[in-house]
């Protein structure tokens, strides 16, 4: 890590001060140095989830198909910045990119996520060094201006930066007094947040989790409307990256809402009347098994390399044509998909379901309706964990797989649960609930995937038994894989019983009866 | 952070201009970094266009890490600072003389800029006394310009006697070969001869070039006014592999 001694002073210039006029005023005390001048079309590159910026970085694109970052304390600083040279016009998964420091640092901060432009412009960088008639500098000074690229003339932004040089504070402090004599603005924001609110810029990073938070006396029904209003609205806030086709997390998001608010509609079903809640599952129902296919493709081809790494060096390339055969039918498949989620018939399906909920859902009373949310709360989780651990407690090596994957299922609804209703509970307990949670989820997702990752290609290889031309060594390859798959499956399975055995010992029991209960006092 | 001292018994070998080039080149790879002007003559400090002390600021900076932070002045170029020389330097032995601990000194007052700088680079004044072994306490390399000739070969090698007989480590001493004449035999055969007697000399080499020479008219490090030259990039190429060998050492 390099040390930094940044200490910039930013100021933002009033829109009628002249260049002209901000030159003659700094001029009234030093000589002003031009060093340089750069000024090209650009545009700043974002993820929908705003990962950049929420890492305080800047991603600035340029004309020459270079990609610069820069740590907010370093903006426009071009030696503290790195670079992305020759890149491709398309290019915006990090995996796209050359290998380079940059690469390195935008992996695990956008991870699956395209970047994509939310601004483009005219960027000009001026370096105005403040100094004596010795040609020494005594405060650098750098002026950014930012263009619409119709209105070269009227910059939307004008920041100028000051840094002093070690040991002429009184020069600092003279131009800092010059700047403030022209009614230049001093933000208090952080540097990224004052660049992005003066082009207009206002990051909203979006996020799938839902937070929710009910009045203690809310009626059931009403919570439960409140819950599946949330993430409809964030299922919506997806569609559009799915209609571009910009990354597979936009479908992936656009699952999890739904299945969360199926969860809601199916777990919470006596808040309903119960033909409401057949249509209701049913409609719900049908958007998510429209995307199915297409979620499948994705997940593969996402893992291609762990899949070629299972194989013996002299085979991995075997498997290459099956992987074509899965890019073209993604192709086709995403193609379908945002022509669907782009049609009429869609929105007016989705605007349906939406009005459902948006006012409260409103239809007979229930048995449920119009308890309270936290007796709601309290029910369905005390009887999904007394579930979960009365089948855990049956499990051991010889119980069929199908029994794991059901218990896999109920801890599923009971994660829904916690993400529903987790607030009406003590903050710090949930957190050790949930935590455990985590852990056995982890390890029966992992047992699960390997299981349909097992079938998916058990069906892919007696799909091909079809095709006229049969290539040999992908069949092998293909037993290969599924065998060596299946081995991972058995080891997992032991870790899956371990992990369940614990969930049900009778301290965690304890622990479940303590945290879910009614009256207690919210933290 | 590290040190590096640009020494050599022999004067006139490039020592100051590899000292400002390599500040200059190290700064811009966005390093904060300190050039330290031990020579009284003050040419690194003239490059900066930074004027020598006028007051003979007798010893302070031996002594207080405060004092000493008030004489530093930034370059023109951001991360670049510069301790311009100071006339009392003329002294340094007699006033290292007089002290305690006498070989540690500037040791212990660099490393109290630990927080401030990630590399200090020493110019160094010809000729072997009481500074140049607080220099070679200090330094994590020492970097030895050698112009190819049987002469400077006969320096460089009383450098490592001097080293072996006063039990300082040989391995921190690094060579290069500066002004060397591509047209020049005499040269090729010298660059020959001592890189297989001393496979310590470091590969980048710095050619002879007018454009170098004319940095005391430019009043800046070549690699700011001529960086585009490819023997003016040899300085950074040299930054490159130092860095690359400090970094192996912990
Ligand atoms: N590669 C080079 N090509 C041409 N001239 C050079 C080169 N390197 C240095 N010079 C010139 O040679 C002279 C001596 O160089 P420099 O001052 O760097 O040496 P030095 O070892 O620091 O000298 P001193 O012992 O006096 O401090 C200077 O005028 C400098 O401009
Ligand atoms: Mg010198």
């Amino acid at each position: 890590m390099k040390t930094s001694k940044i200490n910039d002073t930013r100021y933002l210039l009033p829109d009628d001060l002249t260049k002209k006029h901000f030159i003659e005023t700094l001029k009234s005390y030093f000589s002003v140095k031009q060093i340089e001048n750069t000024s090209e079309n650009f545009s700043i590159l974002e993820t929908f989830e705003w990962n950049l910026y929420r890492h305080n970085i800047l991603a600035v694109r340029h004309q020459n198909q270079s990609i610069t970052l820069w740590n907010e304390e370093n903006l426009f600083d071009d030696e503290l910045s790195f670079e992305i040279e020759e890149i491709n016009a398309r290019d915006k998964f990090w995996w796209d990119f050359p290998d380079s420091e940059a690469k390195d640092i935008l992996k695990p901060m956008i991870d699956l996520r395209a970047l994509h432009p939310v601004y483009k412009g005219v960027l000009k960088i001026e370096t105005l060094n403040l100094q004596n008639d010795d040609g020494k500098v005594l405060v650098f000074c750098q002026l950014i201006s930012i263009y619409e690229p119709e209105k070269p003339r009227t910059p939307v932004m004008r920041q100028v930066s000051l840094s002093p040089v070690t040991g002429y504070g009184r020069e600092y402090e003279q131009a800092v007094k010059l700047l403030a004599s022209m009614q230049s603005f001093k933000p208090s924001l952080t540097p990224l947040d004052s660049l992005l609110g003066a082009i207009g810029l206002a990051p909203t990073p979006y996020t799938v989790k839902p937070v929710f938070k009910f009045p203690h006396t809310l009626s059931a029904r009403s919570a439960v409307s409140s819950i599946i209003t949330t993430m409809i609205e964030k299922q919506r806030l997806t569609e559009q990256g799915i209609v571009k086709d910009i990354d597979t997390e936009f479908l992936h998001h656009y699952r999890v809402a739904i299945r969360m608010v199926r969860a809601a509609i199916v777990q919470l079903r006596e808040v309903f009347p119960a033909q409401d809640v057949s249509m209701l599952k049913q409609r719900f129902g049908d958007l998510a098994r429209e995307t199915n296919h297409l979620r499948d493709l994705d997940v593969f081809i996402l893992d291609k390399q762990r899949y070629m790494d299972l194989l013996p060096e002299s085979m991995k390339n075997d498997l290459l044509p099956m992987f074509d055969d899965f890019e073209k039918n993604r192709q086709v498949e995403a193609k379908r998909i945002s022509r669907w989620i782009g049609s009429r018939a869609y929105r007016q399906e989705m605007d349906e379901l939406q009005a459902l909920f948006i006012n409260g859902y409103s239809a007979v009373e229930t048995q449920w309706s119009e308890k309270t949310t936290i007796e709601l709360a309290v029910t369905k989780i005390q009887k999904t964990y007394t579930k979960i651990y009365k089948a855990a407690l049956k499990i051991n090596n010889t119980t069929p797989d199908e029994k794991i994957h059901d218990i896999r299922i109920d801890c599923k609804k009971l994660r829904y649960l916690l993400y529903f209703f987790g607030s009406e509970f003590k903050k710090k307990k949930i957190k050790v609930v949930a935590n455990h949670l985590k852990s056995l989820q982890d390890k029966l997702g992992i047992f699960n995937d390997l299981t349909v990752q097992g079938d998916f290609l058990k069906n892919y290889l007696l799909q091909l038994e079809h095709k006229p031309k049969k290539d040999i060594m992908l069949i092998a390859s293909l037993g290969g894989l599924i065998s060596t798959l299946y081995t991972m499956q058995v080891q997992e399975r032991e870790k899956c019983i371990k992990e369940l055995s614990i969930f049900s010992n009778d301290s965690n029991r304890q622990l479940f009866k303590e945290t879910f209960i009614i009256n207690t006092k919210r933290k | 952070m590290k040190i590096i001292a640009s020494y050599s018994i022999k004067g006139g070998v490039g020592k100051t201009a590899a000292s400002v080039n390599l500040a200059y080149a190290s700064a811009k790879a966005g390093n904060e970094t300190l050039l330290v002007d031990l020579d009284p003559q003050g040419a690194s400090s003239f490059y900066f266009r930074i004027g020598a002390s006028k007051k003979e600021n007798r010893g302070y900076f031996f002594s207080k890490k405060n004092r000493l932070l008030k004489q530093i002045r930034g370059s023109n170029y951001k991360r670049l600072d510069i301790l311009p020389a100071n006339l009392s330097f003329r002294n340094f032995d007699i006033m290292l003389n007089n002290m305690s601990k006498s070989k540690k000194r500037l040791k212990d007052i660099l490393s109290s800029l630990e927080n401030e700088y990630d590399l200090i680079i020493l110019d160094c004044p010809p000729n072997i006394n009481l500074l140049s072994e607080n220099v070679f306490n200090a330094a994590d390399m020492v970097l030895v310009p050698v112009i190819p000739t049987t002469l400077s070969e006969r320096t460089y090698e009383q450098l490592l006697t001097f080293f072996k007989n006063n039990g300082y480590k040989r391995k921190i001493i690094h060579p290069f070969f500066s002004m060397a004449q591509s047209k020049n035999s005499l040269h090729h055969q010298s660059i020959a001869d001592l890189e297989k007697r001393h496979p310590e000399f470091l590969k980048s080499i710095i050619s002879f070039s007018t454009e170098i020479e004319r940095m005391g008219i430019h009043r800046e490090p070549v690699l700011a006014y001529a960086s585009k030259k490819s023997y003016v990039q040899s300085y950074r190429t040299l930054f490159n592999e130092i860095v690359k060998i400090l970094g192996k050492k912990k």
